[in-house]
């Protein structure tokens, strides 16, 4: 074809112009290569991190957190979340509980919620004398409340669910330290007190029965009255010292005036019986009973260390199913039924604390051996130990009880109309599905998979269209100075066709060569991705509520709960991405040469025939 | 036509027979432009006969009409009103694709400015005439060879235009005007740019074709160029001033030129 040497004389004579566009398409390919490989590698590392959960084959989580907002009236779980965490409350629940059916959530459930906050109250002087060495693991459901087994069993009644599996889920604080004088005894009472009071003087109704009544019993009455009421005066201002310092509700105000008044009368047993019954209440003496008041004083500071962990219950007998499976342990062996002392260690608390299998670890006088470590999935319950659910039920004082749980679907699609169904079962529960929990996922993995998408996608974009103005400008430039050129080929017999052709060719060759470097570029970007291999992070805040939680800024410990997986970044380039980025820059001279074909072919073939001037 | 421009080249060209009567034929030929103000009659009334194997002059101050007048003979436009017939047939009437047709084949142009694709060698240049006329690139190469030979630029096949002299230039586009073995040569001011040395030997080699029984028509304003054909046609105001036999002058006023040699 005469075309193609007269393509390439033209792109070579007008090299600046050829080079430019070029490498305009070629950055504008390169950059899209590099955007969709980058993106490409975030899905990949994305899919790595959710990819446990998937094979975990948990589509529903189901959990109860404390301050969660009610889904109607009726269904309020909890609104007083510090209460419950100080141990102090459940008031929420109690209401919730006595207002039963909801969803077994009753009376019975009440008090095993108010008990597994007990814990919460960490009264260190029942861990011994004060001034005593100490290391002890509480336990804390924080704002995660618990289910009943029973919970369980009605999930799994649930139209569409396949199976349902319970976990626990807790945090954990290990404290050491000595133990601290936490209770004081203040002993109060046994005082005495004497005091006089100065009644008020007998009424003139009160009177005529008195000496009615004396002068029944045969008792003379003469100045002994007026004696009685002088005493009466004296006594009265004492009683008005004593009722300070004693409870009114005694009535030993009453005391002062019975002595003062009516002492040696008294000795006639007629006095007595015929005084108004107010007269007759008072004493001349009291003791204040001996009590003893237990008061919890402010913690002192002591050398009291505490770090915090989260442990999870799973059970043994179900390695496919629960807060961690069998799928994800990197190395030793899977909890062995029955086990009561053994646990799985999640690999990344493992490395922070030197923990291999093999290594033992000491909990409430329990030697508790690692049997194996776990890459647990991050928008799992991720946990740093990990009990059988009986052992970590005991530990925690949690029995048959469960924080969470984990609900297969029979299908992907009954997943939604499954979680209502159990949101209605479980009015207080909050139910999130994996996919839910997926986009929960953070961190600079998330991050850079949203830049990618978002600010790459539109990056590319106008990458891409200056690229195809500048080729398109370009063309129209050089058409504009071939004026005299492209009407002597039309005088000389050229038809447009042929002209728009010669353009075409020149542009879509300019397109490829474009492309082509692009792939270099796009290629680049990939090696270089992969040299540097940036890690990035994922975070999941894995169980909902408890990295919340306001117990662990109780203790002003920040807790594992938020867990961390780093990945590293690589961008792959597909066949498929190399081919779409040479069609992308082949487009760019397509739409130059359309643009400069059409200018071309206004021209009319008389043009050739100007003057110069 | 000599035997000496028939090559195989041609095979894909399909000329037209040749008709009988003169190649051109204008009656009342008018070009009327319209522009933003009114009508501007660049060719007001033309009737003209061009018999084949002529060598005609048109001469004529600016606005004229004699470029008008070589665009609508060069196919490269049709008249407003009136009757071109070339060879035969009615230009007016074709279509803008016949009219491509009519001039890769029948027609050759040479440029005041010498028009050569700046980023071919004189032999591209040559063959960028032929392509649409004949695809075989072994049968354009021997035709582009042989035409610069006969301009005197065998030895410069290879050069750039930007390489050549003016009148090697305008060597090469009368080189190219000839690859598709036309019935008429067409040369727009093809002196325009070049010395009188340089000059005289471009009208030199028109001549010679001429003689050959190419049809040659030359647009312009130089009276010695104009001197230089057999019939000069001269226009004033789209109209013909005066169309005379410059053989008939000469043969009564003057000696015959030298001989020229191409």
């Amino acid at each position: 074809m005469f075309h193609l040497s007269y393509i390439a004389q033209e792109l070579r004579r007008r090299l600046g112009r050829t080079i430019l566009t070029a490498l305009g398409l070629a950055l504008g390919v390169g950059l899209v290569i590099g955007i969709i490989g980058v993106s490409q590698g975030l899905h990949d590392a994305q899919a790595s991190v959710l990819a446990p959960l998937q094979s975990v084959g948990t589509d529903i989580l189901v959990t109860r957190v404390a301050g969660a907002q009610p889904t109607d009236g009726s269904s309020t779980t909890s609104t007083t979340a510090p209460d419950q965490a100080n141990g102090g409350g459940g008031r929420g629940f109690f209401r919730n509980g006595g207002g039963g059916g909801n969803g077994g959530l009753n009376q019975q459930d009440t008090q095993a919620l108010l008990s597994e906050n007990q814990n919460v109250v960490t009264d260190l002087a029942k861990l011994g004398n004060p001034g005593d060495q100490f290391t002890r693991d509480f336990f804390l459901s924080a704002t995660l409340l618990s289910f009943p087994d029973d919970a369980v069993k009605q999930i799994q009644s649930v139209p569409g669910v396949t199976s349902a599996t319970g976990g626990l889920v807790q945090l954990a604080e290990h404290e050491t330290g000595t133990v601290p004088q936490i209770v004081a005894s203040i002993q109060t009472g046994g005082e005495t007190f004497t005091q006089t009071v100065r009644p008020d003087p007998m009424t003139d109704a009160e009177r005529p029965a008195f000496q009615q009544c004396l002068a029944a019993k045969g008792v003379q009455i003469g100045g002994n009255n007026q004696s009685g009421a002088t005493n009466g005066t004296t006594g009265g201002t004492g009683g008005t010292g004593g009722t300070g310092s004693t409870p009114p509700a005694d009535g030993g105000g009453g005391g002062g005036f019975g002595g003062g008044g009516f002492g040696r009368a008294a000795r006639n047993p007629a006095f007595e019986d015929c005084l108004p019954q107010r007269f007759q209440q008072f004493q001349a003496q009291f003791t204040t009973p001996l009590r003893t008041i237990q008061q919890v004083v402010n913690p002192p500071s002591t050398d009291i260390k505490n770090e915090s962990y989260t442990a999870a219950g799973v059970d043994p007998a179900n390695p496919t199913t629960g807060l961690v499976t069998k799928d994800q342990l990197t190395s030793g062996s899977w909890l062995a039924k029955d086990a009561t002392d053994q646990i799985l260690v999640n690999v990344a608390y493992a490395d922070k604390k030197s923990l291999t299998v093999g290594s033992k670890i000491p909990i409430n006088g329990t030697d508790y051996n690692v049997v194996g470590l776990v890459r647990p999935t991050l928008t799992g319950s991720t946990a740093d130990v990990y009990f059988p659910l009986p052992v970590l039920q005991n530990l925690a004082g949690k029995q048959n009880r469960v924080t969470q749980v984990l609900v297969k679907a029979k299908d992907a699609k009954s997943v939604d109309a499954v979680a209502a169904k159990i949101k209605d079962l479980l009015p207080g529960a909050e139910v999130v599905t994996t996919k839910a929990l997926a986009d929960q996922v953070t961190g600079s993995l998330a991050d850079a998979s949203k830049l990618a998408d978002r600010l790459g996608g539109v990056l590319a974009v106008i990458v891409l269209l200056a690229a195809f103005v500048i080729a398109m400008l370009l063309t129209l430039s050089s058409v504009a100075k071939r004026v005299r050129e492209i009407g002597t080929l039309r005088a000389i017999g050229w038809s447009k066709r042929r002209v728009v052709g010669q353009l075409l060719g020149e542009t879509l060759t300019i397109g490829l060569i474009g492309g082509l470097v692009g792939l270099g570029f796009g290629a680049l970007v990939a090696v270089g991705v992969h040299q540097f291999s940036p890690s990035l992070s994922a975070t999941s805040t894995g169980v909902p509520g408890l990295a919340g939680s306001r117990l662990s800024g109780l203790f002003g410990q920040a807790t594992s709960a938020v867990h961390t997986t780093t990945v590293t970044l690589s961008a792959p380039l597909h066949p498929s991405t190399l081919v779409l980025g040479v069609l992308i820059a082949l487009l760019g001279g397509l739409l130059a040469g359309i643009v400069g074909g059409w200018r071309a072919a206004r021209l009319a073939p008389a043009v050739a025939l100007r003057d110069l001037g | 036509m000599t035997d000496a421009l028939v090559t195989d080249a041609d095979a894909g060209a399909a000329p037209e027979p040749d008709a009988t009567g003169p190649l051109y034929e204008l009656e009342n030929v008018r070009r009327v432009y319209r522009t933003g103000g009114g009508e501007v009659r660049a060719l007001d009334g033309i009737d003209l006969r061009i018999a084949r194997g002529e060598m005609l002059a048109i001469e004529g101050p600016s606005g004229s009409g004699k470029s008008t007048l070589l665009q609508l003979l060069g196919a490269l436009d049709r008249p407003t009103s009136g009757s071109l017939l070339f060879n035969g047939r009615d230009v007016g009437r074709m279509s803008e694709r016949d009219l491509t047709a009519l001039r890769s084949r029948d027609v050759g142009f040479v440029f005041q400015a010498f028009n050569l694709i700046p980023t071919l060698t004189a032999a591209e240049n040559v063959e960028v005439a032929m392509v649409p006329n004949a695809p075989d690139r072994a049968a354009r190469r021997a035709r582009s060879t042989e035409l610069l030979g006969r301009v005197g630029l065998g030895g410069r096949a290879d050069h750039l235009p930007s390489r050549l002299s003016g009148g090697e230039q305008q060597r090469v586009a009368i080189a190219r005007a000839l690859a598709n073995d036309p019935r008429v040569i067409l040369a727009d001011e093809p002196t325009g740019n070049l010395d009188s040395t340089t000059a005289d030997e471009v009208v030199s080699a028109l001549r010679a074709l001429s003689e050959e029984g190419v049809t040659v028509i030359l647009v312009t304003h130089d009276r010695e160029i104009a001197s230089r054909a057999a019939r000069r046609v001269r226009l004033r105001d789209g109209h013909i001033d005066s169309d005379e036999s410059v053989a008939t002058i000469r043969s009564l006023f003057a000696p015959p030129p030298p001989s020229p040699s191409p």
